[in-house]
């Protein structure tokens, strides 16, 4: 099952190729009551420990399958059920230190039957929207 | 003559919970308890293969509706029409994805669609091509047995126009796959109970008799409620006058409990107030 947090404990790590560390990795699950199309993600800005990540730089793997923002915003056959994490990937060369981080996530997902000014989200912004906002989970650990 | 009224759960009430704390059976359990005998659930919550219906979630929901004693009451689905940022959905794209809804839900028996359309104003209007889009699957409905049903829900009331243009539609092509599910939300009267925060500015609502001319056309209930008392009352609805018209004008169909309230998330609490609510509306019913 999940974590009762949107960030989860579960899947925060470093992505080890060929004995490198190449990058990290964190786990969210959606903060809404159903799934959705991964067209309908309005993904934003990633933070650790103080340094922004904007969302170009992320990548996120769904169902087994890795997406681009801009794969995102184009994959309207694709789900993501609510019983299913997502993981963001940061490729980025040695990772993240061992000990302790403080992350925060920041994604909102199109709410069409909502009016529409509600769906107003501001990707880089702090404020929440309907279904979506920034969300931090801090002392994460690196092993 | 006989009742025809029965009672359910929409299990979007358990969404605070669910694959937390909750997984389907639990769910399925927690309606047995209560003599509930229909559930509505949310293809795109609770199929975890959606949007195709695995071999094994169908196995899993002909076995808990048999071990439970629960029968399909409805299904719903979305046309979300805000698909992608910068244009809307067409209609070929809506189309697939309705029929595939419909193939799903006729596989798992149920009968009863609501369909959630798009909305382009604060009053919660449907998208201007909403007759387009249905009517271009009608003859899909027909052959899977579906009837859909957009959710007549707070802050539309039933007075609005739409309401108003569905019938119209209704009676106009004739259609047995177009119906009606009215949220029980149109009817809240009480905006003062501490705990109860509903997006109502006006706090307009309709009046309960508002609902019989639309009885022929209703094929699913809503049971919104939002609180509940310990002596088995709900603060904000007039259920009492509601579920006598109701039995009066002898409608058919399910009363599905649709929690809204707040501390979702915490564990055990929305089972609480399900119970408290089939207390009551047992009471009301009398059976």
């Amino acid at each position: 099952m999940l974590e009762l947090q949107v960030i989860q404990y579960r899947g925060f790590h470093n992505i080890v190729e060929d004995g490198e560390v190449v990058g990290f990795q964190v786990c969210v699950r959606s903060d809404y009551y159903r799934g959705v199309w991964l067209s309908q993600l309005r993904p934003g800005k990633l933070i650790v420990d103080g340094v922004t990540y904007a969302k170009e730089q992320v990548i996120w793997e769904i169902n087994g399958k890795d997406y681009t923002v801009d794969e995102l915003a184009q994959a309207s056959n694709d789900f993501w059920c609510i019983t299913d994490v997502a993981t963001l990937k940061v490729m980025q060369k040695g990772g993240l230190a061992q000990g302790f981080h403080d992350v925060s996530v920041r994604f909102a997902a199109s709410c069409s039957y909502m009016p529409p000014f509600l769906d107003i989200f501001d990707e880089n912004g702090d404020e929440n929207s309907f279904n979506g906002g920034t969300y931090t989970r801090e002392k994460m650990i690196i092993v | 003559m006989t009742n025809k009224i029965k009672r359910g759960v929409a299990i979007y009430s358990y969404s605070g919970e669910y694959g937390r704390s909750m997984n389907l059976e639990d769910c399925f359990k927690d309606m047995y308890d209560m003599g509930a005998t229909g559930i509505e659930i949310l293809a795109n919550s609770h199929i975890d293969s959606y949007p195709e219906l695995s071999d094994d979630y169908l196995a899993e929901w002909n076995r808990l509706c048999q071990k439970y004693n629960i029968e399909p009451a409805e299904y719903g689905h979305w046309i979300d029409t805000r698909l992608y940022k910068d244009r809307d959905m067409s209609l070929e794209e809506a189309r697939e994805k309705l029929i595939n809804d419909f193939k799903i839900a006729n596989k798992l028996g149920f009968k009863i669609l609501r369909t959630k359309m798009g909305v382009i104003n604060g009053e919660l209007a449907p998208v201007e091509n909403w007759r387009e889009i249905i009517k271009s699957v009608l003859p899909e409905a027909e052959k899977y047995d579906v009837i859909m049903c957009p959710e007549i829900h707070l802050t539309t009331v039933l007075a609005d126009q739409f309401v108003q243009d569905y019938v119209d539609f209704i009676e106009e092509t004739g259609t047995k796959n177009f119906g009606l599910n009215i949220d029980l939300s149109v009817f809240q009267n009480r905006f003062d109970v501490p705990g109860v925060v509903v997006f109502n500015p006006d706090s307009k609502h309709s009046l309960p008799e508002e609902i019989i001319p639309l009885l022929p056309y209703v094929k699913c209930i809503h049971a919104k409620f939002n609180k509940m008392d310990d002596d088995f009352n709900e603060l904000t609805i007039p259920y009492p006058e509601v579920l006598k018209i109701l039995k009066e004008h002898g409608w058919e169909g399910y009363l599905l409990s649709e929690y809204e309230g707040e501390k979702k998330d915490v564990p055990g609490f929305v089972s609480q107030e399900l119970r408290k609510h089939h207390v009551m509306m047992k009471r009301i019913l009398g059976h």
